[in-house]
């Protein structure tokens, strides 16, 4: 969240639910999403900090990949897709919706 | 196309109440930002106000989180579009008829909140795009990180997190103005300007029965509680009981789970597999429906308040609330954007459809 570091994305993943209470307790990362259980009932989730953070969050069950070495540039970057200006300033311009409008055929079956 | 900028998601709010005056109307919420913006939010439907059942669906509320209010315009311009020009709507390989259309705009409200949140989303499209919360300094002390209430911890359900939940549980809020987390719960209960807003409408619509806030990520369909495990069978241990202060939280273990009678939870959870099945349906992708609580327990969320009005109030009717978590990061490329747009657009056609049946 900061504006003059790079922040990261980062993969933590904590062996049990244990390990895991117990880091984001100590720790209190910017968290992304919500927490996902893996096959071997590992916890991961995603989190945004900075490089120092991400330097403290291994521990003993703990691991930690990176993702993004800078979201908050990935993030600047998507801002240039952000529209310019009103695109409904113009009195007939209305959003039209992005799924196709279809009449009905005659085997249309409900969903 | 591209992402919306707040002047653009409040133009395309009244320009479909201006396009289409028989099916739509623009309400003008009552609060206005910390930064002295607006909001409005539309009531789609055929009947006079309060004929119908409401669906009410808000989103926005969390700044970095854009996608939301994409979704939520381009689902009103989908059912205003396609009412009038008697079409079905197909998104992907999920297809719904004309009748189905019609069959939603006539037997309920949609009332549609896309962005509860402008200072924020403002802030983040401009400036720092991981902001998360409103844009309120009140509590800051001068000190930049410490600017803003995270909206979604700002209701008054189990406020009062350091009574109500176990000493070990990592609940997901903080009374810390610059929590690095980002959730820092406001000074009090319905604070901030933005969670007024979304009380006010939901008082407004005294028939409200389902509500959906849309927020990213992790393709989840979330339903109560937040807190703790559901249960069903000891009324008895539910958020209002001071006995249970202090053992909320803690996944696994025998303390505590939050009450909510079987047929809700049977309810809730067929609205959200059907939301599910036809978001799935549009090119595949998995979303999970499920009680929001996990390691991570919350408080002060949307869906636990709404759903936890007609409890605390009995003259309120109740809500079935849920929380979508669209897609895998907070801003993706706008053209895969647009894909989730249509995923999770398809998915709340289809909620609407089973709740109004």
């Amino acid at each position: 969240m900061s504006n003059e570091y790079a922040i990261l994305r980062v993969r933590v993943t904590a062996k049990d639910a244990d390990t895991l209470r117990a880091l984001l307790r100590d720790t209190r990362p910017d968290v992304g999403g919500r927490i996902g259980q893996d096959e071997d009932g590992s916890l991961s989730f995603d989190a945004y900090v900075s490089p120092e953070k991400a330097q403290a969050l291994p521990r003993e069950g703990v691991t930690v990949t990176t993702l993004d070495y800078d979201a908050t540039a990935t993030g600047r970057a998507r801002q240039a897709e952000v529209g310019q200006g009103d695109q409904f300033a113009p009195a007939d311009a209305v959003p039209q919706g992005l799924a196709l409008k279809v009449k009905d055929s005659k085997g249309a079956k409900d969903a | 196309m591209s992402y919306l900028n707040i002047v653009e998601v409040e133009s395309a709010v009244a320009s479909l109440a201006t396009a289409f005056p028989h099916t739509c109307e623009l309400i003008d919420l009552p609060e206005r930002s910390f930064e002295g913006r607006a909001a409005h939010a539309l009531r789609i439907g055929t009947a006079e106000p309060g004929v119908n059942d409401a669906v009410v669906l808000i989103g926005g509320a969390h700044a970095r989180e854009w996608g939301s209010c994409e979704i939520l315009v381009n689902l009103a311009a989908d059912l205003l579009h396609a009412h009038s020009g008697g079409t079905g709507l197909t998104y992907g390989g999920t297809s719904f008829t004309s009748a189905q259309v019609h069959g939603i705009l006539d037997g309920l409200d949609v009332v549609v909140f896309p962005l509860v949140n402008p200072d924020g989303r403002h802030y983040s499209q401009t400036v720092d795009p991981m902001w998360r919360r409103n844009r309120n300094p009140a509590q800051s002390g001068g000190h930049p990180e410490a600017v803003g209430v995270d909206i979604n911890r700002n209701y008054d359900h189990l406020f009062d997190f350091e009574t109500a939940f176990h000493p070990n549980a990592p609940v997901r809020v903080s009374a810390d103005p610059a929590d690095p987390d980002q959730v820092y719960q406001g000074p009090s209960a319905f604070s901030e300007p933005e969670t007024r807003n979304v009380r006010w409408l939901l008082d407004e619509f005294p028939r409200t029965r389902w509500f959906v806030d849309v927020h990213s990520y992790t393709q989840d369909m979330l339903y109560v509680w937040g807190d703790d495990n559901n249960q069903s069978v000891d009324p008895t241990r539910n958020f209002r009981n001071p006995a249970f202060d202090g053992k909320r939280g803690l996944k696994q273990d025998l303390l505590y789970a939050e009450f909510v009678p079987k047929t809700d939870t049977d309810d809730s959870a067929v609205l959200a597999e059907q939301f599910c099945k036809a978001l799935r349906g549009v090119r595949g992708k998995n979303y999970t429906p499920q009680p929001a609580f996990d390691l991570y327990p919350t408080c002060g969320t949307s869906d636990d308040y709404a759903y936890a009005r007609h409890i605390v109030d009995p003259q309120k009717g109740k809500i079935l609330a849920f929380t979508v978590e669209w897609g895998k990061s907070f801003h993706p490329p706008w053209a895969e954007m647009e894909k989730i747009v249509l995923d999770v657009d398809a998915g709340l056609v289809q909620f609407c459809l089973t709740a109004g049946t």
